[in-house]
């Protein structure tokens, strides 16, 4: 299977369509662990009493920490998984579970607001067009979807644009 | 990485930044995310899709472009966005270099200047490029060149 018209059709009754999730608190042990990961040492990321210091209520996040985080859930059974690990919800509303192969088109991020280590984050995508393409490998989808990242007050922390290509 | 004045003019090429990997690194990453896609620690089924080893995860790229952008920024600037596309794969051992250009530097307000930024990582095994993509970051205008000083500032009677 690959991309057909009724992938085009359900993608298009999607544009438009707003998905809040509630993602949770964002803990210090979340962003000091993703700081570890990268070898980022900076002591804004890893040191509370440094952050507390430089005003912060503690560690804030590197700036690409929410939007490289791929899972918020808990994590689904194995026995749901797909056959290459990963979660058959690919955060991407509108794309069928099986059958579609998804590759990365590229993101881009706006960064508003320093991430608090504490703070409630909620989410909200939307896929905000769907195009068309003849590759050499086929019909190929083109999606864009974009994310904001809020905090409880309302405030928006970041905003990201994530491009997708579906065959 | 220290900064100077010149360094944020336009048409000026920065330092590069050489990021190690590893796959404890790679394994690590896919932990901090819940990332759980095989081709990130499933070496067989890495082989199996077409590539040498386990993959460099695409957020772990942008992880290093953050760095290199906050870096630059400091501790008296902001990295306001960040734009990338993973244009080529880096297996886990690779050794990525991130380089920045700058493109264009404006004055924002009295106090502060945009820089914007080309960036480029690249794989150190043949010096092919993974990642292409562009920032913005804010820095005090005090950090930028004496041309954007004077942009900010026209002269009496200067043509529009």
């Amino acid at each position: 299977m690959a991309v057909d018209d009724a992938v085009l059709e359900r993608l298009r009754e999607e544009v438009g369509v707003e998905h809040t999730e509630d993602l949770g608190e964002v803990s210090p042990i979340l962003i000091k662990r993703f700081a570890a990961a990268v070898g980022e040492q900076h002591p804004l990321y890893t040191d509370s009493d440094y952050a507390r210091a430089q005003g912060h209520a503690d560690v804030i996040a590197p700036p690409n920490f929410l939007t490289a985080v791929i899972t918020w859930t808990p994590g689904a059974p194995y026995d749901s998984l797909r056959e290459d690990g990963t979660e058959a919800d690919t955060h991407l509303p509108g794309v069928p579970a099986q059958g579609v192969r998804i590759m990365g088109g590229g993101e881009e991020m706006e960064f508003l607001e320093p991430v608090v280590a504490g703070t409630v984050v909620t989410r909200t995508t939307v896929l905000l067009d769907v195009n068309e393409r003849e590759s050499r490998s086929g019909r190929m989808l083109i999606a864009r979807y974009q994310d904001s990242y809020t905090d409880p007050a309302g405030s928006r922390l970041l905003q990201s644009v994530r491009t997708v290509l579906l065959r | 990485m220290t900064t100077t004045n010149e360094d944020f003019a336009p048409g000026s090429v920065l330092d590069g930044t050489v990021y190690p990997t590893s796959k404890v690194q790679v394994f690590r990453f896919s932990g901090a995310t819940w990332n759980t896609h095989r081709i990130h620690y499933d070496k067989d089924y890495a082989v199996g899709e077409g590539y040498p080893d386990v993959l460099v995860q695409s957020h772990l790229h942008g992880a290093f472009l953050t760095r290199y952008c906050t870096d630059l920024a400091g501790e008296d600037g902001r990295l306001a966005a960040l734009r990338l596309r993973v244009v080529k794969f880096a297996v886990a051992g690779e050794e990525l270099t991130v380089a920045g250009t700058v493109t264009a530097v404006t004055a924002l307000d009295s106090e502060r200047a945009l820089v914007e930024l080309d960036l480029t990582e690249t794989r150190g095994s043949d010096g092919e490029t993974c990642v292409t993509g562009s920032a913005r970051i804010e820095v005090p205008l005090a950090r930028v060149g004496s041309t954007v000083l004077d942009a900010a500032a026209p002269m009496e009677g200067a043509q529009p």
